[in-house]
């Protein structure tokens, strides 16, 4: 067994939990000694939600430098959590952005992409961004926004389990009547991962 | 299909919450009863027994405060049923004054009280250690560190405190509360475990004369529960060597990890205290035998550190101890990491974590702000449109705390549950300044009444804003005695809060919807030029209460029509979440707005059109 650090960072909102006990149900039902852990307390109201996956470790935390993969499901929040990733760890994020108040009201400046992937670039062996809003929205709900990024981050075998199980997973777990369209978030995330 | 968490599954393993753990090793344990207040990080265990209430074999209230969950749970426990008690850290504050009398008067049929603690103030206002409360009322402790452990130990702190009718404390942590891992499911009892109430004045009522050998009785029930700790499974070494390492709570998940990153895992003696008070003595000493230097790893106060200090001082032990020092604060959680430097450094080798590139420093925060549509934001918005920065504003605790932060600036002190009445009577008093205290519903039940009783009675010049939504939203939706309706369905006898205040001697109460711009300010002016205590009701339900638990969505949405100065003022005076600038334009997002219509009332620039048009 690997050990591996996951670490998901996200806004309220974003399924960025749900996809954080996705990756962790997967995960057990695979035999893995799973922990998992969550901070959000305020998550409801707009705020950051951070949370964490880790294999074959006790600690459900994760501190700087220490995630083996960050999953980013907003841009802003990525960069936020760049620290938290290990240097030649690797980074799967959501190129589209949810602004945060100071920023829609004109108060404050947003990232740009490539300045967010450049940074991510000095620190991390592989950087993968892709639209997962969008995506999503292509595959019919865009609720699984979260989904796309999860299918991305499998293909490039960023979590410590394959495709079959994840699928697998999205039928098992997610309301039935979003069960399509996750599987088809899943494949157009993995299709726009290995393009 | 029935929840796996009330199923006789034993040996099945399910991916659980630590709450949702917690909630089963209570059903391994036998629980009866089950009372709480609810705040973060303790709120899923009473969420899910009342999702679960009308499964299960077992009674379920939410409490109107936490020294009530504690009494109702006492007296559940002196009837002989095996109960739980749930709050966060500072709920055990409220209700300390029965828990300090509890443990001498005994609960028979067993009680536990959940403390879920906070080190790092992720969701509190401070990060007291209650584990002073074990040792301040006499309580057993157990303190798990994994989901299976929080199951776990639930289960055996119930069946310690049934069989010896000491309550027990059972000490979590955000960490802990909020991990996620695999359980294995043990039995459900077959019998329920019952201890008939029997009339004993001696025991049961601690008039001086009772009290006086009850608290003797007290100590020798620790002293016996002690010999339990001595051998309990949940204290247990492993590993061997010249350095020894003595952990409780979530620092036994972060030695364990960092014990294996530095390749130690067994050159490194370890005693892990899951049963962590009464501190069990001998073993503390049979422990440290053969040790050159101990390090203790507990979180926030040096509890297990002084009183190890103090033994060996007491055995004429010497021994280097090491515990809270610049590695490891009194303040804040642990990581891995820390604990890791902390073991580098008493083996005298250099400290080194791991690498990372630096905190990108200087990007847009993302505080938590009210909802799209939220009815506080119109409350606070009004009144500081009548009051500003000429009044000074007394908050409490709930999501209307939200509004501190500019442009709403609507708090100026804070200090517990129910305070803005009482503290913002005292300073508008002491001050003769203009004060407006600010509570929302669930906590003006919770113990805002009594300080409104007090400024009637000491004829304070105080307006109380109540602000009604309907729901305590903070902490997760729950249900409160004014609520219409829970997720399980209606409540029967909501107790309205207008009559209440007029029957606490109110002159001068109006209830109104903050929504109504216009009206409400016209209350607030009129609440303005009078004196004495005031009440202005503000009542409209929570946003997302309305489409979670009755699907309510409202058919039109926001949209502006041109963007003009009216348009950006409003932009910067209100600060909805739906709205967005979009180089000088600015735009409603039409997902996140909830149909409110406050700001066609502030600005004609705003217009109403029919969602997905």
């Amino acid at each position: 067994m690997q050990r591996t650090r996951i670490f998901f960072t996200g806004v309220g909102g974003q399924g960025t939990l749900t996809a954080t006990k996705l990756v962790s149900l997967t995960a057990l039902d695979e035999g893995l000694p799973v922990t998992s852990g969550e901070i959000h307390g305020m998550a409801q109201r707009g705020g950051v939600v951070e949370s964490t996956v880790l294999i074959g470790y006790l600690s459900p935390k994760i501190t700087h430098g220490e995630a083996d993969v960050l999953l980013g499901f907003e841009l802003l929040e990525t960069l936020r959590a760049l620290c938290y990733l290990k240097p030649g760890g690797r980074l799967v994020g959501n190129s589209e952005s949810l602004p945060p108040l100071s920023v829609a009201t004109g108060k404050a400046a947003y990232p740009s992409l490539e300045s967010v992937e450049a940074k991510a670039k000095a620190v991390a062996s592989t950087v993968l961004f892709l639209p997962c809003r969008t995506l999503a929205q292509q595959a019919g709900a865009a609720q699984s926004a979260n989904t796309v990024l999860l299918g991305a981050a499998c293909a490039i075998k960023a979590l410590p389990f394959g495709m079959e199980a994840l699928e697998r997973s999205v039928r098992k777990y997610l309301k039935p009547a979003l069960a399509e369209a996750n599987l088809k978030a899943l494949e157009l995330g993995a299709k726009a991962a290995l393009r | 299909m029935p929840s796996p968490l009330l199923a006789d599954t034993p040996g099945e393993t399910l991916l659980l919450l630590g709450n949702e753990a917690i909630v089963r090793g209570a059903l391994e344990g036998g629980v009866g009863f089950v009372s709480c207040y609810p705040g973060t990080p303790s709120s899923e265990v009473p969420d899910t027994f009342f999702r679960l209430s009308r499964e299960g074999d077992y009674i379920f209230e939410y409490s109107t405060n936490e020294k009530v969950a504690l009494e109702v749970g006492a007296g559940a426990a002196l009837a002989g049923v095996p109960t739980l008690v749930t709050m966060k850290h500072v709920g055990v504050n409220v209700a300390a004054d029965p828990l300090l009398t509890l443990s001498y008067i005994t609960a028979p049929g067993g009680l536990v009280l959940l403390s879920a603690d906070d080190p790092g103030c992720h969701s509190s206002q401070n990060e007291q250690d209650n584990r002073h409360y074990a040792r301040l009322a006499g309580l057993p402790c157990f303190e798990p560190a994994t989901a299976q452990e929080c199951k776990d130990m639930a289960r055996d702190a119930l069946h310690l405190a049934h069989r010896t009718g000491q309550p027990v404390l059972l000490r979590t942590t955000t960490r802990v509360n909020h991990v996620r891992g695999p359980v294995k499911l043990g039995n459900l009892p077959a019998e329920k475990a019952r201890k008939p109430f029997v009339r004993n004045l001696q025991q049961y009522v601690p008039i001086p004369a009772h009290s006086r050998v009850q608290h003797r009785q007290l100590l020798d029930r620790m002293a016996a529960i002690r010999q339990e700790a001595e051998r309990s499974r949940w204290n247990k070494v492993s590993g061997q060597g010249e350095l020894g390492v003595i952990a409780s709570g979530i620092c036994r998940c972060y030695l364990s990890d960092a014990l294996f990153e530095e390749g130690l895992t067994g050159q490194v003696k370890v005693l892990d205290l899951g049963f962590s008070y009464p501190m069990p003595d001998a073993l503390l000493l049979e422990f440290v035998k053969d040790l050159k230097t101990v390090l203790v790893l507990e979180e926030l106060d040096p509890l297990v550190e002084e009183h190890l200090r103090a033994l060996l001082q007491r055995k004429g032990v010497s021994l280097e101890v090491l515990g809270k020092s610049e590695t490891l604060p009194v303040w804040g959680e642990y990581s891995t990491d820390m604990v890791r430097q902390a073991i580098r450094q008493a083996q005298g080798r250099q400290a080194r974590g791991p690498e990372h590139c630096a905190p990108e420093q200087g990007l847009a925060m993302r505080p938590p702000n009210l909802c799209a549509g939220c009815s506080h934001r119109a409350s606070y918005f009004t009144v500081r449109e009548v009051y500003g920065d000429e009044a000074f504003y007394s908050s409490d605790i709930g999501c209307y705390t939200l509004g501190l932060l500019p442009p709403l600036s609507a708090a100026d002190f804070l200090l517990c549950m129910g305070a803005s009445i009482s503290t913002g009577s005292g300073f508008a008093t002491a001050s003769g300044k203009t004060t407006v205290a600010f509570i929302g519903d669930s906590t003006f039940f919770h113990s805002g009444i009594t300080g409104l009783i007090n400024a009637v009675y000491n004829r304070h010049n105080i307006l109380l804003v109540i602000l009604d939504n309907r729901t305590t939203a903070m902490t997760g939706h729950q249900p409160h005695p004014g609520v219409d309706h829970t997720v399980i369905g209606p409540n029967e006898r909501p107790i309205e809060i207008e009559p209440l205040v007029r029957a606490c001697g109110v002159e001068h109460v109006k209830s109104l919807s903050p929504l109504n711009h216009k009206a409400t300010k016209k209350a607030l002016e009129e609440m303005k030029a009078l004196s004495g205590p005031r009440v202005l009701i503000l009542r409209d339900p929570c946003v997302i209460h309305e489409r979670r638990v009755n699907g309510k969505v409202k058919p039109q949405a926001a949209t502006v029509a041109e963007t003009t100065e009216g348009c950006l003022d409003v932009l910067g005076s209100l600060a909805c979440p739906a709205f967005l600038k979009e180089g000088d334009a600015v735009r409603v997002d039409e997902e996140m707005c909830s149909g409110c219509m406050y700001c066609l009332q502030l600005d004609k620039s705003f217009k109403a059109k029919k969602r997905g048009a």
